[in-house]
């Protein structure tokens, strides 16, 4: 491959599997802002290695391993920091985890059509929490329940729509 | 999984997303995955849903409202039509808006910004998107500042600040507001006055002299229960706690009260209210009030001031022995395309040659700087030696950041020893020093080559046109970098070991672009500041904090 078709390629396949790196990191990290930062790290390192990438091998599990690579040594770094996983159970962890990753554009597609399922009331908690990202005392404060309440309907509503998910992305890979 | 353990799980887990889970239970999620292959399956499931919530949150958002915006993406729409088995899933993707405009970008040379601009944490996004929706959309901005003193529970203001609702006291000096509606007011210290629009303050203490231009007709001030409406015209209103002095120094003015019917007062015509309400005639004292010419002319008096006080310092700099470059835009005489050294004694070899970048002024009308703006625009210098620590320290005036990496300073290669300066898109200072030998020419250098140190993101586009002081240090002997903005410390890192740089150099090198030869079709070889500078200077030592903090005071405009 020339030099320019060659990043041409690697940049759409990078695009395309962005979303998929996303959910890898952030699984094993549970945390937006720093599966940010990793996600980046991962970008640049890949495009660094882009010499070692080759049109015919797989794409994304040499980005799931540059992935990995990444995620261990941001555990390992911060240590210091709270984090919800040790190297272990991330390493445990991260060959279920690239098999469920993939998955994750499915996952949005069933998500948007399991919202609109739930009840307005249900869909508005879940929008402020997860989409907005408010506070849990804030999203309490605005629907005038207590903290305690408010945990226990998100579990609940969370849990239907897990299942709603888990449904919908099934029936999709049947189509 | 028995139930009651996927209860407990998916409690910790909120609780984690949440930020309120402690260390046991930390280790209690920790021991459950250990114990329970699927208590991790659902772990994973949990932490993909949020993934999911978390890409489309920023994607959804609709910045106006704040509400789901369901109808900007066709996805949306074809999501909203609950036919998701119908569609093409992985095509589908392909071909999202958000893709194409991701893959648009990278070749733009963006690559890697990607990930950081689209998947913030949605906290910070939503945090970072409201201050700038805060600042682009306040009620007024500070036009003049004059030895202004801020109370100390007051975040310090700075002329072009955009200023929000809220209380402002100064405790003395004088600062020029103009509200959004066209109103100018010039509060003098000691004064308390708290924004309430861009049409009302309301004030508890303090001289103000309002000038109300027709177009802002309405503006009005409120002392306690009273209120001053303009009429169009000019006015001055003293507060204390013992009551409130009105002049209509020019035009016309409604007073409100409860204690008494309307009033009006036009041209020449004072009243003043006491603490308990009731209303006497008063004098006119225009003179008591400072109006904008004055303002101006204090202003001045400021400028000239401040430009002495760094023309001062940067006399000290130009003979300061660690200095190694030095350009203080401010050279006597015709520029003849030539950025003449400040270095004394002098040498000519330290002349830098002006590639385009036009003269413009500096941070004071009597001085001078330039202007980067097309890609080629550049200064170039030659700056022999070998040295071991380095600071680098700039006042640049940014317009925007356009490029992946915009240059504030970097030598034309990227060889063993040199350093980069520069700052990315996302506005984070950039610096780092080439560890390991050029490897253009040769076999691809496995492992990292340099330690790039990245600040947090400083700018935001309301800091578009104003006057900043970057400044990074390079301590080669403790292995670290350090930023600094406006004179604080923004970031402190620790090189590691295998890459800390002792010997460094720089030889040829552009200030505010990137000049590489060997790679004349580079993607990202488009490096030019868009912006201005008006001060630059390499030193052989890694400044202390109070030193750049010096800089910064002496120098601010």
């Amino acid at each position: 491959m020339a030099p320019s078709e060659k990043s041409e390629r690697f940049v759409s396949l990078l695009t395309e599997h962005q979303n998929r790196i996303y959910g890898y990191v952030y699984s094993l990290l549970g945390d937006h802002s720093r599966a940010s930062d990793v996600v980046q790290e991962v970008n640049l390192t890949l495009w660094r290695k882009i010499d070692e990438f080759e049109d015919d091998r797989p794409f994304l599990p040499w980005a799931f391993g540059v992935a990995r690579f990444q995620v261990l040594a941001h555990l390992r770094d911060r240590k210091r920091d709270r984090l919800l996983l040790d190297a272990e159970l991330a390493e445990s962890l991260s060959g279920q985890l690239e098999k469920s990753a993939t998955q994750i554009d499915s996952v949005r597609v069933a998500l948007r059509g399991c919202l609109q399922e739930l009840s307005p009331s249900n869909r508005q908690l879940i929008e402020e929490r997860y989409f907005k990202a408010l506070p849990v005392e804030q999203v309490a404060q605005t629907s005038d329940r207590t903290v305690g309440a408010i945990k226990v309907a998100l579990l609940r509503i969370r849990r239907q729509l897990a299942q709603c998910v888990q449904k919908r992305s099934a029936m999709e890979g049947l189509a | 999984m028995n139930d009651s353990l996927r209860d407990e799980l998916e409690s910790l887990l909120f609780d984690w997303d949440a930020g309120t889970l402690g260390d046991a239970g930390i280790d209690r999620v920790r021991e459950i995955l250990r114990s329970d292959e699927s208590a991790r399956a659902a772990y994973l499931q949990h932490q993909l849903l949020n993934a999911a919530m978390g890409l489309d949150a920023s994607s959804r958002l609709d910045a106006d409202s704040g509400t789901i915006s369901q109808v900007s993406e066709p996805e949306l729409d074809l999501a909203k039509q609950n036919i998701p088995s119908a569609l093409p899933s992985d095509h589908f993707f392909r071909v999202s808006l958000w893709a194409v405009a991701a893959t648009t970008l990278l070749f733009c040379g963006l690559l890697g910004r990607l990930a950081y601009l689209e998947f913030s944490d949605s906290d910070t996004v939503a945090a970072t998107e409201a201050i700038e929706e805060v600042t682009s959309s306040g009620v007024a901005l500070v036009t003049q500042l004059v030895d202004v003193e801020f109370e100390p529970d007051q975040v310090s203001l700075d002329v072009g600040d955009a200023l929000m609702p809220g209380p402002i006291a100064i405790k003395s000096g004088f600062a020029q507001i103009e509200f959004f509606c066209g109103a100018t007011l010039i509060v003098e210290g000691p004064a308390e006055i708290d924004l309430k629009s861009s049409v009302l303050a309301s004030v508890t203490s303090g001289k103000f002299r309002a000038q109300v231009p027709p177009a802002a007709r309405g503006f009005s001030i409120e002392v306690d229960d009273m209120k001053v409406v303009d009429l169009g015209t000019e006015f001055g209103l003293a507060v204390t706690e013992n009551g409130a002095d009105i002049q209509v120094f020019d035009g016309e003015i409604e007073v409100h009260s409860p204690q008494s019917d309307k009033r009006l007062l036009t041209t020449g015509q004072a009243i003043v209210r006491n603490s308990v309400g009731e209303f006497s005639t008063g004098k006119i004292t225009p003179d008591r009030f400072v109006d904008i010419a004055s303002m101006e002319s204090r202003a001045d008096g400021q400028q000239t001031q401040r430009y002495e006080a760094w023309k001062t310092l940067s006399n000290r700099l130009s003979r300061d022995p660690r200095v190694v470059a030095y350009y203080s835009f401010d050279e006597q005489g015709a520029w003849d395309r030539k950025l003449h050294s400040s270095v004394r004694p002098d040498n000519d070899e330290l002349d830098g040659a002006i590639v385009g970048a036009g003269k413009v002024n500096g941070r004071w009308p009597a001085k001078s700087g330039l202007e980067f703006k097309r890609p080629g625009d550049r200064v170039r210098v030659r700056i022999p030696g070998e040295f071991d620590s380095l600071t680098f320290a700039c006042w640049v005036k940014i317009d925007s950041l356009d490029r992946w990496y915009n240059s504030l300073f970097l030598t034309d290669n990227y060889n063993e020893g040199e350093p980069h300066w520069q700052i990315l898109d996302t506005g984070q200072l950039f610096f780092s020093v080439r560890h390991k030998p050029d490897d253009l020419n040769g076999q691809p250098i496995k492992g990292p080559t340099h330690q790039e140190v990245l600040s947090p993101p400083f700018w935001k586009p309301s800091m578009s046109g104003r006057w900043l002081h970057l400044a990074t240090t390079y301590d080669a002997d403790a292995g670290k970098t350090t930023h600094y903005l406006n004179g604080e410390r923004i970031h402190e890192e620790t090189i590691a070991d295998q890459l800390v740089v002792r010997e460094t150099r720089i030889g040829a090198a552009s200030i505010g672009n990137w000049s590489i030869p060997t790679k004349p079709d580079a993607e990202f070889a488009v490096r030019n500041l868009n912006g201005s500078m008006d001060e630059f200077m390499i030193l052989s030592d890694a400044l202390s904090e109070n030193e750049i903090r010096e800089i910064y005071e002496s120098g601010k405009p």
